[in-house]
């Protein structure tokens, strides 16, 4: 008898169609994740004139990117490792990393999706029209920027095995992202902390999605933002890789 | 690779398991053969799942080896993993997905193609067609059992490990699911299952191992181990009904002490 080992690209296949069902029978809250964004962006509808369109729309994009490598990626993560989905899929013949890939491909459809989202909501709501390179560069910002919020939310479910441990977590971080976040850049909580939130991972992914909607704004200081995201997100994945169990037991 | 009637299936020698200091699994060495069902049994903790899992490669073993069907699960593991299905102790599936769609998951992870024709004779073999649109959570623990032995045989491997399938099983379909287990073996694969079941070692499997404290204690057949083990003092002091038992000998030989 003949071994055959399935294809990956097989495999793969398999495992996205199972991933996507999933995503969609969690549309309820698939929703809530794109709707407070749009929330954000609908409310924020007075404050455009004065801090510009770019930035009300990298905020949302940048709320919606937390939600989901937070909410989103590393709860169900952590859910189907404590349920032992994860080792039930490992004793077949597919590659570790292709179980992993496919729960990401799914995350970077919903980014994608997040940030058409806005962008529609912004223009037909508020008005904000950007160039047309503004939304290509600003759905690879948003690329990048999640990557960064994945690594994020990878590195809580390696660090920590207990599902619900990981969900407290990641609605804490998640809190604290948006509050100091969004108010602490509007100087709410002090000149020290609007510096601060500058360089923090929500302060460099809303500078870089803020210049790549208007190409024209991109400076050093952008640049340099762009390499810290980067870094932020390497390092994240870096050690939820090596950190993670497969297993919560 | 061959799977003639008694040829080694799976080959464990000499495999160490090492949870920090503790010494799971200590100098374990069996094979199963094509056409037999082989039981591991021991008490709580003795090392059953471990040995169970590093066959698996769902866990990293110190030492020793491991051959399924001629590929060493270290070297080749994806070879060795394509030639053996598994029904783990608590098997879950995303809840979400549906039992068709689990299983064409499944068929879609091992290689398989099935149209919905197929699928469809999968679900009547196991008495399922009415609940293809059910969620795995939904289905009684038998209907579970049943929808697991399926996706671990849905690709017609050489070697099958179960993990206690018939724990939590009502008798009727435990005796299935024997019959479903001894169909594997009619076919010409192995079986390889743990259960704490006695009296089911003693009915479906071929040959036993017993494994206490993470070593095999013995391996023979159930009824060539009755005959050994009849006049040791442990095992006359633990019969209960004056004939000795599978279950005495299980005892004697791994001791009364209740493990955690």
């Amino acid at each position: 008898m003949e071994t055959i080992v399935p294809k990956t690209s097989d495999a793969l296949t398999a495992l996205l169609r199972a991933d996507f069902t999933t995503q969609w029978r969690n549309r309820r809250s698939s929703v809530l994740v794109l709707l407070v964004p749009v929330i954000i962006l609908i409310s924020w509808k007075g404050i455009i004139d004065k801090v510009g369109g770019a930035f009300v729309l990298s905020s949302c994009v940048t709320i919606g990117l937390i939600a989901i490598g937070l909410m989103g990626y590393s709860n169900a993560i952590a859910r189907d490792r404590d349920k032992g989905v994860f080792q039930r899929l490992r004793a077949t013949p597919v590659p570790s990393w292709a179980i992993m890939v496919s729960r990401l491909i799914v995350q970077l459809v919903m980014i994608i999706l997040l940030t058409a989202l806005v962008f529609l909501a912004g223009y037909y709501y508020d008005g904000i029209i950007i160039p047309p390179i503004g939304y290509l560069l600003g759905f690879t910002a948003a690329i990048v920027g999640g990557a960064l919020y994945l690594g994020l939310g990878q590195m809580i479910v390696g660090l920590l095995k207990n599902a619900e441990t990981v969900n407290s977590t990641t609605r804490l971080v998640y809190f604290v992202f948006i509050m100091v976040g969004m108010l602490g850049e509007f100087g709410l909580f002090g000149e020290g902390i609007k510096n601060s939130v500058q360089w923090s991972p929500y302060g460099t992914v809303k500078n870089i999605l803020s210049a790549s909607m208007t190409p024209s704004t991109w400076n050093n200081r952008t640049f340099i933002a762009l390499l810290i995201t980067i870094v932020y997100a390497v390092v994240f994945s870096f050690l939820g890789i090596k950190k993670f169990k497969w297993s919560s037991k | 690779m061959s799977d003639q009637p008694g040829s080694s299936i799976l080959q464990v020698e000499k495999l160490n398991v090492s949870y920090g200091t503790f010494k799971a699994v200590s100098d374990v060495s069996f094979d199963v053969r094509a056409g037999e069902i082989f039981g591991l049994l021991g008490p709580n903790g003795a090392g059953k799942t471990s040995t169970l899992s590093a066959v698996e490669g769902l866990l990293h073993f110190e030492s020793g080896t491991i051959t399924v069907a001629g590929f060493d699960t270290k070297k080749k593991p994806l070879h060795a993993r394509a030639n053996m299905g598994v029904q783990l102790q608590s098997t879950s599936f995303q809840p979400e997905l549906k039992i068709a769609e689990i299983i064409q998951l499944y068929a879609g992870v091992y290689g398989v193609s099935l149209s919905s024709e197929k699928l469809n004779d999968l679900l009547h073999d196991i008495k399922l067609e009415e609940s293809a649109g059910k969620r795995f959570g939904q289905l009684s623990g038998g209907q579970q059992q049943r929808v697991s032995l399926v996706i671990a045989t849905i690709h017609n491997p050489v070697l099958v490990l179960l993990d206690e399938p018939t724990s939590g099983l009502d008798p009727q379909s435990r005796r299935q699911l024997w019959e479903r287990i001894e169909a594997i073996r009619e076919k010409g694969h192995a079986v390889l299952l743990t259960t704490h079941s006695m009296e089911e070692a003693e009915a479906v499997c071929d040959r036993i191992a017993i494994i206490d404290h993470g070593k095999v204690v013995t391996i023979d057949t159930p009824q060539v181990l009755i005959d050994r083990h009849r006049n040791d003092p442990e095992v006359i002091s633990v019969s209960r009904k004056g004939k000795i038992t599978l279950e005495d000998v299980f005892i004697g030989l791994t001791g009364r002490t209740v493990r955690a």
